[in-house]
């Protein structure tokens, strides 16, 4: 299983490898940058069908920020959308089969996780002062400081692991999947045999045991010519050369570790991000 | 230089690049589609606030209104009750006086006609009796065919005619 696969270096500051992480993301980049110039354009006071549905997807995010970190910071909503929609376009953009998935590579989940860490650290600064966010990890007592600094640094890199391993993984299942399946469809085409005519008997038992059952109602005989008219069937595809179990099932997994897993991740990754962002930045009343 | 990264490996330059795209992705959501989206929706709720604030502030005047309307004409039935009561009770007095007026000169004509009539009759009585006396002396000069003493005859008449006045 190789990581990115390197397109590129530039000659420059030691080589800049141009991956497909690279290249995925600057092409999720442009799609969300185009589609929000398309979505936000002409906008009118009473909504076609198009602005009613972005409008509803805004302010879905809004209530979802706000409902997370509280209406005071609403104005995160726009990075947490950014965020969202990146990692979800990230993980969707390698269904394409053009590109590798953006977050299927560390360095993209750690950069946001990093991000995120950054932001929780600034907005702290920002209320208590330098002083006041360093102290923060005395408390509640002195003797706490070093779990306070390491479960600061494990976050990152837990939701910068956490979503890379899921998407990466994955990509990895499905592959292994893809692979055991060619070798499962190889073994059936091996076991009919290399002939079209044996298919072809097979295939006419199975219509013939499948007729007499229906004919009789014996659901005995109607299974076995189901049975005997799959195989044929599938035998006489495998002769053509369809690969057909590597068709079907991988679709289905697919499902599962792309559509499932990248819509997952990104709502996780983007409520760690709310949750760790909120708790540094409470109510003003509170501060 | 072509070949694959490690599966697990964190290369600055795509970090560095992940991190300029996320920017540029959050500031072009941001600028284009969150902001105007949001203002636009806010800008609606306040329109529709407004709204609802004029409509029920309308609603409230024109309940004022109507109120008003309903007093101003109950009072204007109040006062053509009032009126109309007040002229009916005038008319009223208005005819009895009338009535008793009629009566009255009614009464005065009756006692003046029969005043007349009394007169009348009594002068038509007189009238009568001179002219029965006269004709009774012509008709009894005529049928006597003699002078008869004036004063004899003329108390010979006043018995016959009071005779006669009895009788009728």
């Amino acid at each position: 299983m190789n990581g990115p696969k390197i397109y590129f270096t530039i000659p420059l500051f030691g080589g800049i490898d141009i991956t497909q992480t690279t290249v995925s993301s600057f092409v999720v980049m442009v799609l969300l940058c185009v589609a929000a110039i398309v979505l936000g354009r002409d906008l009118q006071k009473r909504p076609g069908r198009r602005q009613v549905l972005v409008e509803k997807a805004v302010t879905m995010l809004y209530d979802m920020v706000e409902s997370t970190m509280g209406k005071h910071n609403s104005y995160w909503t726009p990075y947490i959308g950014a965020l969202f929609l990146s990692s979800m376009c990230g993980s969707f953009i390698g269904m394409t089969g053009i590109f590798r998935s953006a977050t299927a590579d560390l360095s993209t989940t750690v950069t946001w996780a990093l991000m995120t860490s950054f932001l929780c650290w600034g907005c702290s600064i920002k209320r208590n002062g330098v002083g006041g966010w360093l102290k923060g990890f005395t408390e509640p007592i002195v003797v706490m400081t070093p779990m306070n600094l390491v479960s600061e640094i494990a976050q990152p890199i837990s939701m910068a692991f956490r979503h890379f391993g899921n998407i990466a993984g994955g990509s990895v299942l499905t592959s292994l999947v893809y692979s055991a399946l060619a070798t499962v469809s190889a073994a059936v085409l091996g076991l009919v045999g290399k002939s079209f005519v044996v298919g072809i008997l097979i295939l006419v038992i199975g219509a013939a045991l499948l007729y007499s059952g229906v004919k009789s109602k014996k659901m005995a005989r109607k299974i076995f010519g189901v049975v005997f008219v799959a195989t044929g069937a599938l035998s006489l595809l495998g002769l053509t050369g369809v690969p057909y179990l590597e068709v079907g099932v991988p679709g289905i997994l697919s499902l599962y570790f792309d559509i499932f897993s990248g819509g997952v991740q990104a709502l996780v990754f983007s409520l760690l991000t709310m949750v760790y962002v909120g708790n540094a930045c409470p109510p003003p009343q509170e501060a | 230089m072509t070949g694959f990264e490690s599966f697990v490996g964190i290369n600055p330059w795509t970090a560095l690049f992940t991190f300029c795209n996320m920017l540029i992705t959050f500031s072009v959501l941001k600028h284009f589609l969150f902001k105007p989206v949001k203002k636009m929706i806010d800008d609606r709720q306040q329109e529709i606030d407004t709204m609802y604030a004029d409509a029920d502030a309308a609603k409230q005047k024109a309940a004022a209104l109507e109120k008003e309307y309903a007093d101003h004409l109950q009072s204007i039935k109040d006062e053509r009750d009032s009126m109309l009561r007040e002229a009916t009770a005038r008319a009223q007095k208005r005819e009895e006086e009338i009535l008793n007026e009629a009566k009255n000169e009614a009464a005065s004509i009756r006692a003046a006609a029969e005043a007349d009539i009394a007169q009348e009759r009594k002068k038509a009585v007189n009238d009568l009796k001179n002219e029965i006396g006269g004709m009774a002396v012509e008709i009894a000069g005529k049928v006597v065919e003699r002078e008869i003493n004036e004063s004899d005859h003329q108390a010979l008449i006043d018995e016959f005619i009071r005779n006669v006045g009895d009788a009728s």
